[in-house]
């Protein structure tokens, strides 16, 4: 266990390194001169090599990148070319809880719904419940989330006009305001995990285990929630990681078209005011989160499931 | 996965039999995929969106950037206006073509580079794996460390600005294209490798090596035929991934500008219309929609019909 452990930590030192060195690279070949930038209209030779050097600039790009490092490990995410010597952390600060909100609200409705409606299918496979359902999750996970979007716009309008209840389709604030980007967000997820969990229990409902408990007699609830489910669920903790990878790109799309203040809303602002050390650090909290998300599932999975062992991750 | 080479690997061991089996094969593929209506529909379907974006644009006079000459704001179609226009004028239906060729030009650029460079990498990795691999792999595995289009978006939005300065509108396609082929070669060479290191300690490779054949000749002209179903597949089903990512990065700002069409940004362009007219929403979408579900089951059909053992 603990060499496995080691291994895994070294593939999380790397990872976590691949995203920092690309991360930094990307910013160090931006075009513009960020001390030009930030001089205005006051600019002045003796000043410019003051800051250049106030900055670290003048030095090669391998100790940049150290000193990247350290100032990413002290929270120092850089500073804004727009707003003059703001720091990235400070711009982005209010973004993050309203982010990771939204990011673990979609992922606990994805499982919630996903996790039910898989096994509710698997139970009466080839019925046209199964069918059907099992359509509508196709379509959840392929349809992309701008294309969800006016959907939901157009049946909460037809509600709306109809003496119906609706929902805010902008802004934040209110538990109201959660419902809507909440379901679009997590709606990829949901068809991902329902359409994983019907295979993954009619893996498991296939089982020999399952025909011996059913011919002791037990009922059949007491062998699908007691054999069946449990064998089921743990394939489906591996789908975790990409359910999060989907909700990273959906949190941009999510947050830009119901203008919700998160990270994703702030960076697509600081893309049109050309402002990367802001992209650049979103892109660096979110990959960070995602891979420790990954790191935790993993190690959660290899607790869960003892054949898992440990040159089994060795490719 | 490893089935899939089965019938060439048998058909390389001798020359004779390569020429017969490999006609019998490619009959076999066209008749199974013939058989899958689906996927066949799918295949027509795609054929005549190609068809519609090279030619529809000559053929239709209204243009997409400019304002029509009646000044219709948001209507629905109409004789003049075939799909209607959009809120700031524009005739639609010269909009969509444009999208259209603008989503199917990036996904051919993508797939080109996704097959020779991803599909190379990969092929060399396998091959000659050592310090070669441990570098693509190791490539490829940072280039992972990003969850989906987080990488795509970093680099198009640090780089945007100075390639359209540089080049103009052709300048953010391309960069598009690069951006979104970063994203999508690492899984293509992790696929190729992976395929090429079992065929690597194949007999039928180490026959061909016995007989003097070197590694040029094998990979060529054995490994490769191999992987085409592999490669075809995979990059036919990438197609999908690459319409939409275009659609996204275009549609927060970091593709194609307006007033140049793209099918993400007719939709949100349309959205906050909806209420008066739900046709200018609708069409952009049906079309997106349209690609990336006849790519899909082309793939799959595609799938099945060069690897009949993967029926299920």
């Amino acid at each position: 266990m603990l060499r496995f452990l080691a291994r895994r930590l070294i593939g999380l030192l790397f990872v976590l390194f691949s995203i920092t060195f690309i991360t930094f690279i990307i910013g160090h070949l931006a075009p513009g001169d960020p001390i030009r930038v930030l001089l205005g209209n006051r600019q002045d030779d003796a000043l410019y090599n003051r800051l250049r050097h106030l900055y670290g600039l003048d030095l090669p790009w391998t100790q940049q990148y150290v000193s990247y490092i350290d100032n990413l490990l002290h929270g120092n995410l850089g500073y804004s070319f727009r707003y003059q010597g703001r720091a990235v952390a400070d711009i982005m600060a209010s973004g993050v809880p309203i982010s990771f909100g939204l990011g673990l609200a979609a992922l606990l409705v994805s499982v919630l719904i996903g996790i039910p409606v898989g096994i509710m299918a698997a139970l009466r496979q080839n019925s046209i419940l199964d069918w059907g359902v099992m359509g509508v999750m196709l379509a959840l996970y392929s349809i992309p989330s701008f294309v969800l979007i006016p959907i939901a716009w157009a049946v909460n309008d037809f509600s709306h006009n109809h003496g119906g209840p609706s929902l805010p389709v902008a802004g934040w604030g209110t538990p109201r305001h959660w419902i809507l980007p909440v379901l679009i967000l997590a709606a990829a997820s949901i068809g991902y995990i329902a359409r994983l969990t019907r295979f993954s229990m009619l893996e498991v409902l296939r089982q020999d285990y399952i025909r011996v408990a059913f011919s002791k007699g037990l009922r059949a609830r007491g062998v699908y929630l007691g054999h069946a489910f449990r064998n089921a669920l743990l394939p489906l903790l591996t789908v975790i990681g990409p359910s999060v990878a989907f909700l990273v790109t959906g949190a941009f799309v999510v947050e830009n078209l119901f203008a919700v203040p998160g990270i994703g809303y702030l960076a697509v602002q600081a893309i049109g005011q050309r402002d990367y050390p802001v992209v650049q650090g979103t892109t660096v909290i979110l990959a960070v989160a995602v891979v420790a998300m990954n790191f935790l599932t993993d190690i959660a999975y290899t607790v869960a499931d003892p054949r898992v062992r440990l040159d089994a991750h060795n490719e | 996965m490893t089935a899939r080479s089965t019938r060439h690997a048998t058909a390389s061991l001798s020359p004779l039999s390569v020429t017969a089996d490999a006609r019998g094969f490619w009959r076999d593929f066209w008749a199974r995929l013939a058989a899958n209506r689906l996927a066949l529909l799918s295949g027509i379907l795609l054929i005549s969106l190609i068809a519609v974006a090279i030619f529809g644009p000559l053929v239709y006079g209204q243009s997409a950037t400019d304002i029509s000459s009646d000044y219709a704001l948001n209507t629905f179609p109409s004789a003049l206006h075939v799909l209607g226009t959009d809120s700031d004028g524009r005739d639609t239906l010269a909009r969509l073509m444009g999208g259209l060729r603008v989503s199917l030009l990036v996904a051919v650029f993508v797939e080109v580079i996704n097959i020779g460079l991803g599909a190379t990498l990969g092929l060399i990795a396998g091959y000659f794996g050592g310090a070669l691999d441990f570098i693509i792999s190791r490539l490829a595995d940072m280039l992972f460390a990003f969850p989906g289009l987080l990488l795509a978006i970093l680099v198009s939005a640090v780089f945007g600005r100075a390639a359209e300065d540089q080049f103009g509108g052709i300048g953010r396609l391309l960069l598009v294209t690069g951006a979104l082929s970063l994203v999508s070669w690492p899984l293509m060479a992790r696929y190729v490798r992976g395929q090429t290191l079992a065929l690597r300690e194949r007999d039928f490779v180490l026959a061909a090596r016995s007989l003097g054949a070197g590694s040029g000749r094998i990979l060529i002209s054995h490994i490769l035929p191999s992987l085409a179903g592999l490669i075809v597949v995979s990059s036919t089903l990438d197609v999908a991934n690459v319409v939409i990512n275009e659609a996204v990065l275009s549609l927060l700002g970091l593709g194609i500008q307006p007033p140049d069409p793209s099918l993400g940004i007719m939709i949100t362009q349309a959205t906050p219309f909806l209420q008066t007219n739900w046709t200018q929403v609708f069409f952009p979408s049906l079309t997106l929609t349209g690609i990336v579900l006849s790519v899909s089951f082309l793939g799959d059909g595609l799938r099945d019909a060069l690897d009949p053992q993967s029926l299920r």
